[in-house]
């Protein structure tokens, strides 16, 4: 029987072993229900803020009801207008939630009453056409003409964007969080239950008689890819339940999700994970008890939780930075960080490349590795068997010549 | 009764232990330890906890390799690929306490290489013929120490091994559980595999096991067939002689009193004095209502050994 076989069918007992778990089922509805919250919530936020505003204009203020409504108009936003003869007609209306806004009075005695707070949008335009009003007025009053006065200021000041933050790019570092935290959450969860099945069978004893039938690292490796086939199934149905979510509600479009932000979320994923749970299983096996997991996975755990802060902090705000670069190369990080850059649109394929292979290649250090503390430990029962020993660098001092 | 699985396969080879040395540390675990278990035969393994029993299997397993020494098997170094072909219970029972007793067994099947359906056929087989096929679906942790124990030996036997190697396959049975489980692994042994198994239960390891070792620190310092082992040391007999007096026996050479309880004595005969020696001596006394040969059980044995008594190898 080759290893490839042994392994396969390890794996397949470790797949079923969880698929069929409560657990998996709970965390599955729990993790799409969560996601699919977060995404319906913020469709709600974005659509209320571009709803169109009913504003009440009450008898003299009605005259600069059409320049407010143009000029919000030119700046996104939709004004319709509910003209009052009276200022009480019109504040029993807001009051009621039939109108958004009421504008009174007239040039500099211009007011703007809102229930809450103010729409900036609004304000400015009916700053900019009380103003106007008021200088016209005040242009006819010493004989000038309004509109060639209004005509020097018809200019606009020029803008650079030297890193231009738009729409897209919003939604781009949404989705590439998205992905990160999806990943993120998924490799602590499943890091640590590979660590917990890896101390269910010593502390069983089971590792004994299957080490007796096959080589550590195939068990440890089979584990590994049972655990990780489920995980995968959760991420792929959970991104999937996302991203539908998300475009229906059309809170991302349709481009900002290309195929390659989904395939190489899900790259990331398989590389991270695996990466990751080496670490979780080399862990585990230096206890024997259950109720030890924690205290060994946590290690592990903090440097993902420093990826995931990371990821938050640097690469989201400024995907584009020299330091979100700097960390999206270290592989430990990588898996949270490049699905960001990636999404952003300012990972180039090269840098992507490099990072796969130097994750690929820490994936085969830590395997020599975790490879080797597990054959070392994890026959160890009783207390915590010490780094040295589980690295095989002192074996009972009897190597040391 | 028939022995499980594909015996066609039937080998006929010798387990062999050359000369093996394990430290820990400080700790002698293993010293210049050999023996051989011949096909066919059950050999019972017993010593005092940490006398390195266990070790001395997971030697052979090759869970922990030796210092030095060597696991002949067939004739050759053992190989891993032989050693997938040994039956194993650890001394610490591992099983998957929440998977099911069938899938479990077809599990450990599979990972010996058996293919899906032979796996299925075998651990089916298996249950149906320890009792225990109501029980296939059930986790494991549900069934009851004893047939946990069976499922245990099941999951050993599940794939036909050539050789068991059984760590205190009796511990915490019952005695109906002792039998069967003595049954299956005679029928094994009869089926030309050599059995290797430890117990702390000597009499279980009397009644069945056709030659036994006794291990002290890590050293072998009996070995032999029951037979062989309880005959050796000082030959002793039971007396039931009502008339007789003490020193009745000072005329046979060398003879001393063990013990006397009532009219029955136990007395311990010199070098050459035969046992119709003995019972002229006995009858000279008056009448004779018992007279038999005082064979020490294994545990009587193992006590001597324990204590540091010289035992006539």
């Amino acid at each position: 029987m080759n290893s490839q076989a042994l392994i396969r069918v390890i794996a397949t007992r470790e797949f079923l072993a969880r698929i069929r778990t409560r657990l998996f089922a709970i965390t599955t509805v729990l993790t799409v229900v969560g996601i699919g919250a977060y995404i319906l919530l913020q469709a709600y936020v974005l659509n209320k803020s571009a709803t169109s505003l009913d504003v009440g204009f009450v008898g003299t203020a009605q005259s600069i009801s059409a320049p407010v409504r143009a000029e919000a108009a030119a700046l996104g936003e939709t004004i319709t207008v509910q003209p009052y003869a009276s200022l009480a007609a019109g504040t029993a209306d807001l009051q009621s939630g039939t109108i958004d806004a009421l504008v009174s009075g007239s040039g500099p005695s211009t007011t703007l009453t809102t229930q809450s707070s103010v729409d900036p949008t609004l304000e400015t335009a009916l700053n900019d056409q009380a103003r106007q009003q008021v200088l016209t007025e005040y242009l006819t009053q010493h004989g000038l003409s309004p509109s060639d006065a209004l005509g020097q200021l018809n200019f606009s000041v020029g803008v650079n964007e030297l890193s231009p933050v738009n729409a897209a790019r919003v939604e781009q570092i949404v989705i590439g969080l998205l992905v990160a935290g999806i990943l993120y959450v998924t490799m602590v969860i499943y890091g640590q239950l590979v660590a917990a099945g890896v101390i269910e069978e010593k502390s069983n004893r089971i590792v004994e008689i299957l080490l007796a039938t096959v080589r550590p690292w195939q068990l440890m490796l089979g584990k590994i890819a049972g655990i990780g086939l489920v995980a995968l199934i959760q991420v792929v149905l959970v991104a999937g339940v996302a991203l539908v979510l998300a475009s229906v509600t059309k809170l991302v479009s349709i481009p900002t999700l290309s195929v390659d932000v989904v395939v190489s979320g899900i790259v990331w994923f398989v590389l991270g994970y695996l990466m990751y749970a080496l670490l979780f299983a080399a862990a585990g096996s230096m206890v024997s008890r259950q109720e030890d997991v924690s205290s060994v996975a946590l290690p592990v755990i903090m440097v993902l939780v420093a990826g995931w802060i990371l990821a938050l902090t640097v690469a989201a705000p400024d995907p584009g930075s020299p330091g979100t670069t700097v960390l999206s190369f270290i592989p430990l990080f990588s898996p949270v960080i490049m699905p960001v850059r990636i999404a952003a649109g300012v990972a180039p394929f090269w840098q992507v490349a490099i990072s796969v292979v130097v994750v690929i290649a820490t994936i085969f250090v830590f395997a020599a590795i975790a490879g080797r503390i597990y054959r070392n430990s994890v026959l160890r029962v009783g207390g915590r068997v010490k780094f040295s020993d589980a690295l095989g660098l002192t074996p009972s001092g009897e190597k040391l010549t | 009764m028939r022995a499980f699985g594909d015996n066609r396969r039937r080998s006929k080879a010798m387990l062999e232990l050359r000369h093996l040395t394990k430290r820990y540390g400080a700790i002698e675990a293993l010293h210049d330890l050999s023996f051989t278990v011949q096909p066919g035969e059950i050999f019972g393994f017993v010593g005092a906890n940490g006398a390195g029993k266990t070790t001395t299997m997971r030697v052979v397993l090759g869970v922990l390799e030796a210092d030095s020494g060597n696991v002949i098997w067939d004739g050759a170094p053992i190989t891993f690929a032989a050693r997938r072909r040994i039956g194993y219970i650890p001394e610490d029972r591992g099983l998957y306490p929440k998977m099911a007793v069938l899938a479990q067994l077809e599990y450990f099947g599979r990972l010996h290489g058996l293919k899906r359906n032979a796996a299925r056929e075998a651990s089916t087989a298996l249950l149906e013929r320890l009792g225990l096929a109501d029980r296939a679906k059930s986790q494991l942790q549900s069934l009851s120490h004893g047939n946990q124990q069976r499922v245990q030996l099941a999951a050993a036997l599940v794939f036909s091994p050539e050789l068991l190697v059984l760590d205190e396959p009796f511990a915490g049975l019952d005695p109906v559980a002792v039998d069967s489980m003595t049954e299956v692994l005679r029928s094994e042994a009869d089926a030309g595999k050599p059995v290797v198994l430890s117990s702390h239960q000597l009499d279980i390891v009397e009644r069945v096991c056709d030659r036994v070792g006794i291990i002290n620190h890590g050293q072998m310092v009996a070995l032999g067939t029951v037979d062989e082992l309880t005959d050796r040391g000082p030959s002793r007999f039971w007396v039931d002689a009502p008339r007789a007096a003490a020193g009745w026996y000072d005329s046979l050479a060398g003879t001393t009193l063990v013990e006397q309880d009532g009219s029955r004595w136990l007395i311990q005969v010199g070098e050459g004095a035969g046992d119709q020696a003995v019972l002229r001596a006995a009858l000279a006394t008056g009448p004779v209502h018992e007279f038999r040969r005082d064979r020490p059980a294994l545990t009587q044995l193992f006590r001597d050994v324990m204590s540091g008594k010289a035992i006539d190898e």
